[in-house]
């Protein structure tokens, strides 16, 4: 027991500075989290000004079951209306999970593409799905189910998305996590009346 | 007046053993981890051999004034305490100005906390010197692992993208080697530095 106050007070110490420093950086790594969302967005849909979360998170279940709330955001135009809708998707990798950012365009009919947060797939093989050549194919395509092909013309929009060679497990979790959380927002949004009166 | 010169000459020696004789990762074989996960480029690199700096120029600080104070077997705990609170600060730091390189480093900036250099220093050096001569160890320390961290990725970045500071270097009939860029390429150019070190202190010996 010799000795333990020096632990005592040091551990009191060392806390308050911890405390400290968060308490200070917080909002700033906070904002930098929205910012980054934001400029991802902004990218997928270029018509949006401002970012505004809706009420009500909505539960997606994950394809192993597991229910997630999510936030969807509601991006809007300088005139103040709606141009599209964003939301954040997460599910496995090839390693790791892999974290993207989704945007819908404003009736939920088309995908207007997606980023990746996140991920931690193999460099030069599995990363790839942030390239343009990969994203491209989902600007555009149906707000369904999506499907994964290994030939195919990348260049053509429409629910099937072409896979990177090397990566198809990477391409395939893409194709997943975007199908999962795109058809269940869409149907849990339709059912909400959140849209479908063209206003909202 | 040559007590002072005995400290100067002290000193010194002290950098000098951080950067070449004592180098923590080609001499000591301390803190792989690091030095081969974050070593696919240059930028990340120097990011983590800064956060070590401040890491342990910091707890080499704390350890050096409490010496004094420390039971043997309050010792190592105090010593985590120490490392684990300014890795936080470090992280936090990251995430705050650069959060672009903190993401990239991903759990690599906590792990900092097991860098078995900065305890190394607390337990060999720190705990048995004064202020002033565990601080300067501290600096050579962490700048001769940044430095070692930097050339190795300069070699792999090099290699593996054509480019050093994400600026091209190599003409354009140069096919990237994306292997180094992976953890075998970590391995291979650590292996041949450490190879090459040994060669030539082996020559001077």
């Amino acid at each position: 027991m010799q000795e333990s106050w020096l632990l005592i007070v040091a551990s009191f110490f060392f806390g308050l500075l911890i405390a400290v420093t968060s308490s200070g950086l917080s909002p700033r790594i906070r904002q930098n989290e929205i910012n980054k969302r934001n400029r991802l967005v902004s990218a997928l849909l270029p018509e949006a000004k401002d970012f505004v979360p809706l009420d009500e998170q909505l539960e997606i279940q994950s394809p192993r079951g597991k229910p997630e709330n999510i936030d969807i955001y509601k991006a809007v135009s300088e005139a103040n209306e709606c141009v599209g809708w964003s939301f954040e998707a997460v599910g496995s990798g090839f390693a790791d999970k892999i974290k993207l950012v989704i945007a819908l365009d404003k009736n939920l009919e088309k995908i207007a593409g997606f980023d990746v947060l996140a991920s931690n797939e193999t460099p030069g093989f599995g990363d790839r799905i942030k390239t343009d050549y990969y994203r491209d194919q989902y600007k555009g395509a149906p707000a369904g189910e999506l499907k994964l092909v290994t030939v195919g013309e990348p260049g053509k929009i429409d629910s099937e998305i072409v896979a990177i060679s090397g990566a198809t497990i990477s391409s395939e979790a893409v194709v997943e996590i975007v199908s999962n959380y795109v058809t269940q927002v869409k149907e849990q949004m339709q059912k909400k009346g959140i849209i479908g009166n063209g206003k909202q | 007046m040559e007590n002072s010169n005995d400290n100067t000459s002290r000193y010194v020696q002290t950098m000098i053993a951080g950067l070449w004789r004592e180098n923590p990762t080609l001499r000591l074989l301390l803190g792989m981890c690091p030095t081969l996960a974050v070593t696919a480029a240059v930028k990340p690199a120097l990011t983590m051999g800064c956060s070590v700096i401040f890491v342990l120029v910091c707890s080499n600080i704390i350890v050096s004034l409490m010496r004094n104070l420390l039971k043997p077997h309050l010792r190592i705990l105090m010593f985590t305490l120490t490392i684990a609170t300014f890795v936080t600060i470090a992280d936090l730091f990251l995430k705050a100005y650069l959060p672009r390189m903190s993401e990239m480093l991903g759990p690599y900036v906590p792990l900092i906390i097991v860098n078995c250099i900065i305890i190394c220093r607390a337990e060999a050096c720190a705990s048995k010197n004064p202020l002033f001569v565990s601080i300067i160890d501290a600096v050579g320390m962490g700048i001769g692992f940044t430095v070692t961290l930097c050339v190795l990725a300069s070699v792999r970045e090099l290699l593996s993208t054509g480019k050093i500071f994400e600026v091209s270097l190599m003409p354009n009939a140069f096919v990237p080697w994306a292997a180094l860029g992976m953890p075998v390429g970590a391995f291979i150019t650590l292996g041949l530095m450490i190879g090459l070190v040994n060669i030539i202190t082996g020559k001077k010996a």
